[in-house]
């Protein structure tokens, strides 16, 4: 079945089109791989996905329903999360909390229960904080819980931002750049970590990168944009192989 | 309230050139306020509040250096020439400019690498501090002005858009002759001591003959469309203009505006490129103060009036507000801020409602803000996600 | 169950405390008991401001217009209406109370949902503005009594600084549950990172609006206690500068703490008060005070700024400038007094509250811009350190 579908969508800023009629669909559990070369239209594909951007024609449906214009934290609410190419955490809030706030979403009680300072938000607050823990462990920062995120390592904050993504428990979980920056050793544990999160969590993941061979390596299917446009979709193998892809990596083919 | 349509009832449309005038006269002094708060804003992005506060030292220093010409209180002094005017506006021009520089160098550059807000609250505290401190030793109590005969500038220049209607100049030239006789008649009776009777009739008939005169006559002025300008503020405006063109020369095209518009694209990128910005910023500071300080010293001049150290606190304010709604950090926006701002002013007291003319900067700049966020002129920039 | 029985002992001691104060207040003349009063107002203002400004990350700088609002909104509303309605003492105060906070919290949501599209600094011009424009309206509304004020009913005035207290209480409880709790994230998540909250799922404009309704109701609420302990109330009551004091008291108690700006609340709006009754100073010892003044905050600047040696020595150099500080200021004074021109002009200690309010603002500014408690709280386990015990930091702090 189709979860997240995206037919002929555009978005133009003043004279420029930055994504043009770009049509894609991702199949429930798939690692769906978004790639091009800088400025192709991937963060704005994303911006376009998670209401940032309303679309200037065509259409976004998720589950079968058309989200282009509806904002962004209700989209979050929808079962759409993501990370930031430039990681944007809370960063005077510790590593625990910035979860949390992923979490509360799911919140029940009301705001005059927690002003009361009432036993249901209380315990509440003791849940939401229970459940950011065990999020915290899957991507292996437990132990600095109650660190600000602000003083955490690049590769931490990059977990930390999947981790607050995956506390909102999206059922499609978008990561932009996930890698950037890394080393090779962390670039492979990151491997295995949006693996187990696909499996063990049952997500379905899209997700920007650069680093070809971490795509190839990682993706089913992979969709790949220049200069806004779609130029070539398709597994792996067929990816890279594919002479307009190529080109747009490579330049003109001599 | 009762802003119904008695509104309109007000304005009286043969007054409408007048009043556009008088708004853009206004304005001039609100643009070049703004520009101050514009250029600060621009480069290092602090709302200066001690803006109005450099604006009220202008002020003062105008009427010191007045004194010291001799034109103190009971002069005996014929009227001055331009030459002291001009001595006037250096004396206010450089005192204010180090002033400015001051402020910047020992409260707000040890607050560079703070959050804004601190650097803010230092300069609500300057604010503060120059308006009472000030108090102490600058004489406040009465009020003090400058003295008129400083300014050579006392008459007004009339401009006739529209002559008056002829039937009503006949009519009151009519009633003017009668209202003479009467007078004299009224006049001769008492110099005669005639019986009391004769002399009250008289008098009620030049008293009747002098209101149909007076009727006469606003109907008459109504009935053309004028523009009356003192001189003074004719000046003023043509300084201020002037002091613009300057500014955005030096903007636009010398060394200095470049860099300046540089720091104010990109702070970091710019002192990376090699631009000393410390130096921009007090050049920034500098300009801004002294176009203050001219401001302060027309208005203090030709206008007389009277100084307190809150004299900068209002104009400030309205200046501020002007350069938000043109768009802030931006020059041309400033400057056509503060022409709106005038006119808004003028527009307000002209159609009744005076004691709202404080609040009317507000509403619009709310208004404004609504719809364009980013000011008249300026760009809200979009945060790149 | 151990949390109500909790719970109840704590408001029936907080309760309790409240009247204890008024009691002991009461007895130590009219102006002691005012400033008692006074204090609990400037908490409650200071404290709810931070709750917009601090936590939630806005920068409201007109916080006085709700003060005012709900001040003539209680005042009006007692003069015209509250006599019908057969109710005494307390329980009417309290009445004109939510008044206040309703009135206020209208306003509140008027300003709080058109400037959510604007940020930073022209949020501040637009809460600036609507101050100015609210004050200028009162001014020339005769039913508020325009420019001459409003005298509320000498049978409406009621002198509880017990319920001005237990109100910056409550608005204290309230900031401080709200941190504890879940609830309290979105909030700080805003003042982080707006895009990245609404990513999240949290919807930026009902934090900001709920904050600013917030944060307005207990400014009303204190307006609406002012109105009815002075029972006279004016637009000059208001000016722009109580909107400034009102900010400066958060950022001075760390932006974001509500311990500090509770203290800050507290401490601050006593010090023009105090200078109030101070004997006329000469200029000699003023123009003194002032280059001691400088030189000392100069030596403790570059202190800060290049001494990265001991905790214990720098504060002995901080100590050792202060106390090198206040010798300059005397030695300077006793040369002084042989200028005849300094040592014959007086100042009248009233004259200088605001100078001296002002130069404290800047130099707190220069030497901790984070304020004095930055973004810490006040907790147990904080005074426990404080005193030297090792104690795990387990809470998570803000």
């Amino acid at each position: 079945m189709s979860l997240l579908h995206l037919d002929k969508a555009t978005i133009k800023f003043g004279g420029l089109i930055a994504v043009n009629e770009v049509s894609f669909e991702i199949k429930t559990g798939q690692l769906f791989g978004l790639i091009g070369p800088n400025g192709a239209g991937k963060t704005t594909c994303f911006n376009l996905i998670t209401g940032v951007y309303k679309p200037t024609s065509g259409s976004i449906k998720f589950e079968g329903r058309e989200i282009s214009g509806t904002p962004p934290n209700k989209i979050a609410h929808l079962g759409i999360a993501r990370t930031f190419q430039n990681i944007r955490l809370f960063g005077a809030l510790s590593v625990l909390e910035n979860v949390v706030v992923g979490g509360f979403l799911r919140h029940r009680t009301g705001l005059g229960s927690a002003i009361a300072y009432l036993p249901p938000a209380i315990k509440e607050t003791e849940e939401l904080k229970q459940d950011a823990m065990r999020l915290l462990e899957v991507v292996d920062l437990a132990h600095v819980a109650n660190v600000r995120s602000r003083d955490l390592s690049y590769g931490m904050q990059r977990r930390l931002e999947i981790a607050r993504a995956m506390a909102t428990q999206p059922k499609l979980l978008l990561l932009d750049e996930p890698a950037a920056g890394m080393n090779p050793q962390e670039k492979m544990d990151l491997t295995g970590t949006v693996r187990r999160i696909r499996d063990e969590h049952d997500k379905t993941v899209l997700l920007i990168e650069h680093d070809m061979r971490f795509v190839m390596e990682l993706c089913e299917n992979i969709v790949v944009l220049d200069h806004g446009e779609e130029i070539a979709q398709g597994p792996p193998s067929e990816i890279r192989n594919d002479p307009k892809v190529i080109e747009a990596y490579l330049g003109e083919a001599v | 309230m009762d802003l119904g349509l008695n509104v309109w009832a007000a304005f009286e449309l043969s007054t409408l050139p007048q009043q556009v005038i008088n708004g853009l006269l206004l304005g001039a002094i609100y643009a070049l306020i703004a520009l101050g708060y514009t250029m600060v804003y621009g480069v290092l992005r602090l709302i200066n509040f001690a803006h109005g506060e450099v604006f009220m030292l202008g002020a003062y220093t105008a009427l010191f250096a007045s004194w010291f010409l001799g034109y103190g209180k009971g002069s005996t002094l014929e009227t001055s020439g331009p030459a002291n005017l001009m001595i006037l506006l250096i004396a206010s021009m450089c005192v204010c400019g180090i002033v400015g520089v001051a402020i910047e160098r020992f409260a707000y550059r040890p607050m560079r690498s703070q959050p804004r807000i601190a650097a803010l609250i230092t300069a609500i505290g300057v604010s503060l501090l120059i308006q009472y401190g000030g108090a102490l030793v600058l004489p406040i109590a009465p009020p003090p002005s400058i003295n008129e005969k400083v300014n050579p500038y006392r008459g007004v220049v009339t401009m006739n858009l529209v002559g008056g209607d002829p039937q009503l100049l006949e009519g009151y030239e009519k009633a003017k002759i009668e209202f003479e006789t009467a007078e004299k008649e009224w006049q001769a009776a008492r110099d005669a001591k005639a019986p009391d009777e004769a002399i009250r009739t008289l008098r009620d008939k030049k008293n009747d003959a002098d209101r149909t005169m007076g009727d006469l006559q606003r109907r008459m002025d109504n009935s053309g469309v004028k523009i009356r300008i003192p001189q003074g503020q004719l000046i003023m405006f043509g300084t201020t203009i002037v002091l613009m063109i300057m500014l955005t020369y030096l903007v636009m095209f010398t060394a200095v505006g470049r860099a300046m518009r540089a720091v104010s694209h990109d702070f970091d990128s710019a002192s990376l490129m090699g631009i000393n910005v410390g130096k921009i910023v007090t050049i920034t500071f500098l300009i801004g103060s002294m176009l203050a300080s001219a401001g302060a010293m027309m208005n203090a001049t030709f206008l007389g009036t009277p100084l307190t150290t809150f004299f900068g606190v209002m104009p400030g304010v309205k200046a501020f507000v002007a350069a938000v709604l043109g768009g802030i950090g931006n020059i041309p926006g400033a400057v056509l801020g503060g022409f709106l701002m005038g006119i808004a002013e003028t527009a307000v007291i002209w159609a009744g409602y005076g004691q709202y003319k404080d609040a009317i900067a507000f509403i619009i700049l709310i208004v404004v803000l609504l719809f364009r966020p980013g000011g008249l002129l300026g760009s809200a920039k979009v945060e790149k996600v | 169950m151990k949390f109500f029985a909790v719970r109840a002992g704590s408001i029936a001691l907080a309760v309790a405390a409240c009247f204890a104060l008024q009691s002991f207040a009461v007895g130590k003349g009219d102006l002691f008991f005012r400033l008692v009063f006074l204090a609990g107002l400037y908490v409650t203002l200071a404290v709810s401001l931070n709750l917009i400004n601090g936590i939630t990350g806005q920068f409201s700088i007109g916080h006085a217009a709700f003060y005012m609002v709900g001040a003539y909104g209680a005042g009006y509303m007692a003069n015209n209406y509250a006599g019908s309605w057969g109710l005494k003492g307390p329980l009417l105060m309290l009445v004109l109370l939510l008044i206040g906070a309703v009135v206020a919290a209208v306003a509140g949501l008027v300003v709080g949902l058109p400037s959510l599209r604007l940020r930073g600094d022209y949020l501040a011009v637009v809460t600036l503005g609507f101050g100015e424009i609210i004050r200028i309206f009162v001014q020339n509304s005769p039913p508020l009594g325009g420019a001459y004020g409003l005298t509320v009913d000498a049978q409406f005035k009621f002198k509880y600084v017990w319920m001005v207290w237990l109100l910056a209480i409550l608005c204290i409880a309230v900031c401080r549950n709200l941190l504890k709790s879940a609830h309290g994230l979105p909030f700080l998540a805003v003042r982080e990172d707006e895009i990245a909250s609404s990513a999240m799922g949290v919807n930026v404009t009902r934090v900001k609006v709920t904050a600013f309704v917030i944060g307005s109701a207990f400014a009303g609420a204190a307006g609406a206690m002012l109105a009815n302990f002075d029972g006279f109330i004016s637009p000059t009551s208001f000016p722009m500068e109580l909107s400034f004091t009102i900010l400066t008291m958060v950022v001075l108690g760390g932006t974001g703490s509500i311990t500090g700006s509770a203290l800050a609340g507290g401490v601050l709006f006593y010090i023009p008060e105090y200078l109030r009754d101070l004997k006329p100073v000469s200029g000699s010892s003023l123009v003194a005070a002032v280059i001691a003044v400088i030189a000392a905050v100069y030596v403790v600047k570059r202190i800060a700024d290049h001494y990265h040696g001991d905790k214990g020595k720098r504060a002995a150099l901080y100590l050792g400038t202060i106390i090198a500080g206040v010798a300059l200021q005397m030695i300077l004074a006793a040369v002084f007094k042989n200028v005849p021109s300094l040592a014959n002009a007086n100042f009248e200690a009233s004259k200088l509250r605001m100078v001296i309010f002002s130069s404290t603002l800047i130099i707190l500014m220069l030497l901790r811009p984070q304020g004095v408690f930055a973004h810490h709280e006040f907790s147990w386990s904080w005074v426990q350190r404080l005193f030297g015990k090792k104690v795990p930091t387990t809470a998570v702090s803000v």
